[in-house]
């Protein structure tokens, strides 16, 4: 745990964070707003106090009410991976900001995101499916989207051809899996 | 009526064949017999007329026939030869040592479904593998086996070897062209600009050759080289012999320049598309060129069917040392072992029919007397095998010795062998060249290098030889 | 006499044996429906000259079911655009529908050369969710396998390399290596490539007698054996002149474009998570993290047969220093870790496999994020083959060692 590295994200985006600054292991957690995730992004990148210039990874996340974009970075600065979530994406119509013009090898996570949440990265050049057949219309990783063998909470029951049963507006409500993340 | 069609429907189907065929021989034999006594004279007269045309079908029809078991030797070997490199154990379940499995995967190629898939121009499709596969085997028409052991000697051989042997790239492309495959395509026009680069400095790299020897019939070529090893023409052409070798490479599409076929950037190149017997002319006429390849290097370069030694130097020199001692001793030359069975009269066949059991007991006695335990029918096989042996060195060596165009063509075997070997080495350890590579190599290494090797020749011959 | 025509001989033009000589373009790996994108409509859109190249799914140097399409200038690679998918089986939702241990088998498969990797990042995430202590042995065990496996995979990496290359030997030879080390971790497993064998505070079972017998047996002739699988490629010219200079890249450029691993560390950058980011007891052991500048392939194929020996070098650490312990933590059967979220990164042979996992307070983690090298390289593919041949597609591929069970998830 870095609380150097706490304090100085503190002083830098405290104003910014939608949520306290976390600590926990090796992790350090700032909750931005979905919208100033490039500027917040790009400070971190570009200024030589944070210098995170490693892209570990890209995740969307369903939380069943909203949408999330996590980001992990790396940096020499610091021994911990920072965990930058953008935070509170609506469901019905996921947008945020594309990153790639930081990192050109996050196009293929933003897509793999959209892929599986239908998150919308404004200013990714390539947003397509990328595992999904073309004419899918479903988002797999969503909440509601159940397997067909998920008895316990599956809509319609039995095994039917998946995007028929468990398209997203096919799941009632109180069947969703929520949690506070 | 009743019998004979009980009797008809009890046969089986090997037993009907039989009987069917029995009668049907029986009539065309009396027909055929009939035929000769009313035609025979006419016809003879005919083939005494034209007897050079029927001794070129003959050799053109032996020369077809022979290019099947040199490319299932080839594909034995190869298979054989990289997986030993490969520290893998290679065919072994097929005939012994897996020497039949060539001949099984003949069998299967023909079984298989020939298909022409939707798009192709099918007329150049089909033709295609014919084109590659008659120009590999036009080509071995002119390459001198042995003394007396060639389909065609023309004084322009080499000339007819090199004119012939370029129009295996059209069947190439015509494969890649029509098989409406992108893979294909590019393999095609890679082949056509592959062995199109190559053929210039294989055929420059052979012209200092040409004016050291003065002729291109490729007979006179290889008597030239008679004698000692030392007369080769590698020994007077190392750099020609270089560029050849790796030009020649090139030309039969072997690894490192197999581009046309690489197999893990387009899939076979060409022959994408082809299956069955289609696909086995082209599988056999890459073979067949590797055999003629490694042919022509070896009559060029290697001295043919030369031996290594010049046998009659050899026994004169015998002839000097033991004659010092002997004055009797002489060995006539050209050397010989004159045989003459003829002149045991009907005691001929007596000797041919108790030979092998005399040498069977003989050679088993040994067997049987000193190992106790061994039962006397293997130790009778063992002798059996030990007299089929002997008999047949036996015989080899008195052919050999007799007859110039045995150890000729085990010369030339020997050493053509040798050169195919050396082929599937170089594919057991090279990894593939890029296209780039391959053109530049060509053209700028392989071509200087042959046109100063020529330059040399022709300044050296012009000082040296007026 | 009439008869009525079956289906397989009546023609209309319905059927698609009548169509497709009308609809010659139907082969053309162009998309069915108008371009989606910026970038699709650019690449589906032909140049003078130019022509598309469909290659894969099925072609023999894909490493897996990965389709590539190539936009050509004769020889020439102008653009490329790979389609993924074709292996995916949607492993996140499986996780998140399995209870935490049974998490271990489904990310198995992902990269089934390298198995163990997989394993342990998620079960490092999980560690760290339920606040577990691994037992030291377990830790070693964990770190002795992995790098076993590690040289496993760079072993055959060196065979697919050559392969791609036009080499027929190398992979025959470097495939003895892999199997020596697969069944000797086979031996201690169970398993000759699906491991299975991480679980959550610590390992499946101790080393035992056949195990260890196999790695004394080997590790003695290792290096020899190595070395002299080593000859066949780095004194060999054509190898050498086809991989050098090809597929350069910086280090910028690949830090931009989320390289990790002996990709990157090809570049230049020294960036190795047991350094940069140390986890288990590397921080304990003594060994190098080798580095080159040139960023091309050839520097790619030299760095990991680098890494092979520094795998031997902790190898032979780990055997002498193996403490005795326990080999898993004391856990209950049925875990629920508190909600909350976790992050682990561990370098594995082909760069950082992370994971994160969501707890939700369940015995199924909510949300399990696995991230990929293999798919991180294969994107820059594209970047990497601008203006090369045909020839160098499957070369540079091979150079970034890609496995597609990874990259289709």
């Amino acid at each position: 745990m870095d609380r150097a590295l706490k304090a100085r994200l503190q002083a830098r985006f405290g104003d910014i964070a939608s949520g306290p600054i976390r600590q926990r292991h090796d992790e350090t957690e700032l909750r931005i707003p979905a919208g100033a995730a490039p500027d917040v992004l790009r400070a971190l990148h570009d200024e030589p106090e944070f210098g995170f210039l490693m892209l570990s990874d890209l995740a969307g996340v369903d939380t069943g009410d909203h949408m999330q974009v996590v980001y992990h970075l790396w940096s020499e600065t610091t021994s911990d991976w920072l965990r930058v979530v953008a935070d509170r994406i609506p469901r019905d119509d996921p947008r945020t900001p594309s990153i790639t013009f930081l990192w050109k090898g996050a196009e293929w996570m933003e897509r793999e995101a959209y892929d599986m949440f239908g998150i919308v990265f404004e200013g990714n050049r390539d947003l397509r499916r990328i595992y999904m057949p073309p004419d899918y219309t479903s988002f797999p990783l969503r909440k509601d989207f159940f397997l067909p063998d998920d008895a316990a909470r599956s809509p319609g029951g039995g095994v039917r051809h998946m995007e028929r049963s468990h398209a997203p507006q096919g799941a009632p409500a109180g069947t969703i899996r929520r949690v506070k993340a | 009526m009743t019998a004979l069609s009980r009797t008809w429907g009890r046969l089986t189907l090997p037993g009907k064949i039989v009987f069917t065929l029995i009668p049907l021989l029986a009539v065309l034999t009396a027909g055929l017999i009939a035929f000769i006594i009313v035609l025979g004279g006419p016809i003879w007269d005919l083939i005494l007329a034209n007897l050079w045309f029927i001794r070129f079908l003959v050799a053109a029809t032996i020369i077809l026939v022979i290019t099947i078991p040199i490319a299932f030797l080839n594909i034995y070997l190869e298979m054989k030869v990289i997986a030993l490199m490969n520290l893998r154990v290679g065919p072994d379940r097929v005939g012994p040592w897996g020497s039949l499995l060539s001949v099984v995967h003949g069998l299967k190629v023909l079984i298989k479904e020939d298909f022409t898939p939707t798009g192709a121009d099918s007329i150049v499709f089909t033709w295609a593998p014919v084109v590659t596969y008659g120009a590999a085997v036009m080509t071995l028409l002119v390459i001198p086996f042995a003394p007396g052991m060639a389909g065609q000697d023309f004084n322009i051989g080499l000339l007819y070897f090199f004119a012939v042997g370029g129009m295996g790239v059209v069947g190439l492309l015509m494969g890649g062209w029509s098989s409406f495959n992108k893979y294909s395509l590019l393999g095609g026009l890679r082949s056509a600009a592959q062995i199109i680069s190559y053929e210039i400095p294989l055929t420059l790299s052979v012209v200092g050759l040409l004016i050291l020897a003065g002729t291109m019939s490729l007979n006179q070529i290889v008597m030239q080289q008679s004698g000692w090893f030392t007369d080769w023409y590698v020994f007077r052409q190392p750099l020609g012999f270089v560029i050849f070798f790796i030009a020649a490479t090139a030309e039969a599409n072997r690894t490192p320049f197999d581009l046309t076929e690489a197999d893990s950037e387009i899939v076979a190149g060409f022959a994408t598309e082809y299956s069955g017997m289609r696909f086995g002319f082209f599988f056999f006429a890459e073979y067949v060129n590797v055999f003629i390849m490694s042919a022509l290097t070896v009559v060029l370069f290697l001295g043919g069917w030369n031996a290594p030694f010049d046998i009659d130097a050899l026994v004169n020199v015998l002839n000097g040392v033991v004659g010092a001692v002997i004055p009797s001793f002489h060995i006539a030359t050209p050397f010989s072992i004159a045989l003459d069975p003829g002149s045991l009269g009907i005691p001929l066949l007596f000797v041919i029919g108790l030979a092998p059991l005399i040498g069977t007991l003989v050679l088993a006695a040994p067997f049987y007397l000193v190992r106790s335990s061994m039962r006397w029918w293997v130790a009778l096989i063992i002798g059996f095998v030990l007299f089929n042996v002997v008999a047949g060195g036996l015989t080899f060596a008195w052919a050999y010795v007799s007859f110039d165009w045995v150890a000729g063509l085990v010369w030339f075997m020997a050493k053509t062998f040798a050169f195919v070997f050396l082929f599937v080495w170089m594919r057991g350890t090279l990894p593939r060249v890029r296209i780039d590579q391959l053109m530049g190599f060509a053209w700028k290494w392989l071509l200087p290098a042959a046109l100063l090797n020529l330059f040399v020749t022709a300044a050296a011959v012009v000082i040296v030889g007026s | 006499m009439t008869t009525t025509a079956g289906p397989h001989q009546h023609a209309s033009a319905d059927d698609p044996r009548v169509m497709l000589d009308d609809q010659i373009g139907a082969f053309e790996p162009i998309p069915p429906y108008p371009p989606r994108t910026e970038r699709e409509a650019e690449f589906y859109t032909l140049g003078d000259g130019e022509m598309f190249l469909n290659m894969g799914p099925q072609h023999p140097s894909t490493h897996g079911v990965l389709r590539v399409v190539l936009k050509l200038d004769g020889e020439k690679v102008v653009d490329l655009d790979p389609v993924l998918g074709y292996l995916h089986r949607g492993v996140e939702k499986l996780c998140e529908n399995a209870d935490y241990h049974q998490v271990i088998s489904q990310v198995d498969p992902l990269e089934y050369i390298s198995s163990l990797f997989c394993e342990w990042s998620p079960v490092m995430a999980f560690e760290k969710l339920l606040d577990v202590e691994v037992p030291r042995r377990a830790e070693y065990i964990r770190v002795l396998s992995g790098e076993l496996n590690r040289i496993a995979s760079h072993a055959l990496f060196m065979g697919w390399f050559a392969l791609d290359l036009g080499g027929l030997t190398p992979i025959l030879w470097s495939f003895i290596e892999r199997d020596e080390i697969v069944e000797m971790l086979a031996a201690l497993t169970g398993q000759r490539m699906l491991f299975n064998y991480f679980r959550i505070g610590g390992v499946n079972g101790d080393l035992n007698h056949d195990f260890m017998s196999r790695l004394g047996d080997w590790m003695s002739r290792a290096t020899g054996q190595i070395e002299s699988n080593l000859t066949l490629l780095n004194e060999n010219e054509i190898f050498v002149r086809r991989a050098r200079g090809l597929g350069v890249i910086d280090t910028e450029t690949a830090l931009s474009m989320c390289m990790s691993g002996p990709n990157l560390r090809a570049t230049g950058s020294p960036f190795d998570v047991r350094r940069a980011h140390p986890y288990s007891i590397y921080p304990e052991l003594d060994f190098d993290i080798p580095t080159r500048s040139e960023g091309d392939s050839l520097a790619r194929y030299l760095l990991r047969m680098e890494e092979i020996k520094q795998s031997l070098r902790i190898i032979d650490q780990c055997l002498h220093q193996m403490p005795d312990s326990p080999i898993m933590a004391k856990l209950p059967r049925l875990l629920r870790p508190r909600p909350g979220r976790a992050y682990a990164a561990i370098e594995g042979p082909r760069g950082q496999y992370a994971t994160y996992a969501i707890s939700d307070g369940t015995d199924q983690p909510f949300r399990m994020r696995i991230h990929d090298p293999s798919f991180i390289h294969l994107q820059s593919v594209g970047l990497l083959m601008k203006n090369n041949l045909i020839a160098d597609t499957m070369a540079v591929m091979a150079s970034l060692d890609p496995v597609m069970g990874g990259v289709d998830k």
